[in-house]
């Protein structure tokens, strides 16, 4: 579950990145090419995404103020020295959907910014650059987050991992920043084989369009959605639904795509069916065993092979 | 018909966006009985991933009723998952994998939840220290 969420940040959490750039003048030593791809990977705020439509979902010919943000730099040197141009040089258009969302991330002590190209006296670049919607898996300039660490077991107590040695593993192997939460089991402890992963370390880092709390939102939202897609589809094919499946909410292409409003929101506590899950406090739903109550088989492990007693 | 195209390899020619969004007339999943096994059912899901067959199988193997969950993902390139679940017969394969996504919308709610609040918790926790070290230095 958890590993699936990682995979969801990473590669279908939506941002905004530049994707069509119109030309008019480019006398730079860079191919208008080159310069179109270092825009594209320019973070821009992608925080209030919502409100901003997929250029394929909008109304629109091609594109729109509401499914784009317009961008546009015109910088020209004149000066004896060469001359740097960075993402805080890019003019937002005024015109967006809303007004946080497309605004180069300037994250740098001196306010600069990306660095996009280096102009010689008399260079000039004038371009249109057109930032829409998009995921990751389309293409990368669209990821919201630069690294994502995953880890559970730090002292690998499970034994999931064999720990190469030349004398000594424990010696020789760095302990992960996550050690100290967990504690190394004693020595001669019997060992569980079955026993399953109960805690779980990310460390998401977020390339500055969205903070990474967000992300993590965004993300479980995304599966969800994911989630109730499959469900819509399955339960379509029953005619209809029951009526107390109560997953009869608005039938967009993108479920809870607007204004965050459907029943899988993922924000209203109680979500209309209750599960074994929620009783075990704040663990996964593999982690507490039995935490459902006896008849619930979910306690056991993925990793393990003794399940079968809970298949009854 | 084309001679050389091999349509396990489609992707290779068509935009990045065919790996996620379904066509017209595509359905997300669909059914289809398994009839070499009892209360068995192939799902076709389209356009999906490691991030859903994995997720969905794990998840209905620690299932009540189901004796077997697996998915296989035939092609890198082919953006499809094929998902085979037995159960033992007081549920058909559909409830099963209906009920392991309601199950894991849920879980994936409360973990959005919780984890919204402990994220609260945790910057309130950080001001506080924040504010206790200024008032320090405020008195030396």
């Amino acid at each position: 579950m958890m590993n699936s969420l990682r995979r969801v940040m990473q590669a279908e959490v939506p941002t905004l990145a530049i994707d069509l750039i119109e030309v008019e003048e480019n006398s730079s030593s860079m191919a208008d090419e080159v310069i179109s791809h270092r825009l594209g990977l320019i973070p821009l705020n992608s925080v209030d995404l919502e409100s901003v439509l997929y250029s394929r979902d909008c109304d629109c010919e091609q594109y729109c103020e509401n499914c784009s943000v317009k961008l546009t730099l015109h910088v020209k040197c004149t000066s004896e020295e060469n001359m740097n141009v960075y993402a805080r040089d890019l003019i937002v258009d005024p015109n967006r959907p809303n007004q946080t969302v497309g605004v180069p991330v300037i994250t740098d002590p001196e306010g600069n910014g990306c660095l996009i190209a280096k102009l010689n006296r008399g260079q000039e670049i004038n371009l249109a650059c057109i930032a829409k919607k998009g995921i990751a898996k389309e293409h990368a300039k669209w990821m919201a987050t630069t690294a994502i660490g995953f880890e559970y077991d730090p002292h690998n107590n499970l034994r999931h991992t064999d720990l190469w040695y030349e004398k000594n593993a424990k010696a020789e192997w760095y302990v992960s920043h996550n050690a100290k939460y967990e504690e190394p089991v004693a020595e001669g402890t019997p060992f569980d084989y079955d026993a399953p992963p109960k805690r779980i370390y990310m460390r998401v880092e977020s390339t500055g369009q969205i903070p990474p709390d967000q992300i993590v939102q965004e993300g479980i939202k995304v599966m969800q959605q994911k989630l109730a897609g499959l469900i819509h589809s399955l339960i379509d094919d029953d005619q209809g639904g029951d009526a107390n499946t109560g997953y009869n909410g608005p039938q967009s292409p993108e479920y809870g795509g607007g204004d965050g409003g459907s029943a899988w929101g993922g924000g209203a506590p109680g979500d209309g069916f209750t599960t074994p899950y929620n009783t075990g406090g704040n663990q996964s739903s593999w982690g507490g065993a039995g935490a459902g109550g006896g008849t619930t088989p979910y306690g056991t492990t993925p990793y393990g092979s003794s399940g079968q007693s809970g298949w009854q | 018909m084309a001679h050389f195209t091999n349509p396990r390899h489609f992707n290779l020619q068509e935009p990045a966006f065919e790996l996620f969004l379904l066509q017209d007339g595509e359905k997300k999943i669909t059914e289809e009985i398994f009839t070499g096994m009892s209360n068995t059912s192939d799902f076709t899901m389209l356009k999906e991933d490691h991030t859903l067959g994995n997720l969905i199988a794990e998840h209905l193997k620690a299932a009540p009723h189901v004796m077997m969950a697996g998915y296989k993902i035939a092609h890198p390139n082919v953006p499809e998952v094929l998902l085979r679940v037995q159960t033992d017969g007081t549920i058909t394969p559909r409830e099963a994998v209906v009920e392991a996504c309601k199950q894991l919308v849920a879980a994936y709610g409360q973990l959005g939840r919780e984890f919204q609040k402990e994220f609260a918790f945790r910057q309130i926790a950080d001001q506080g220290e924040q504010a206790n070290a200024m008032g320090l230095n405020g008195h030396h």
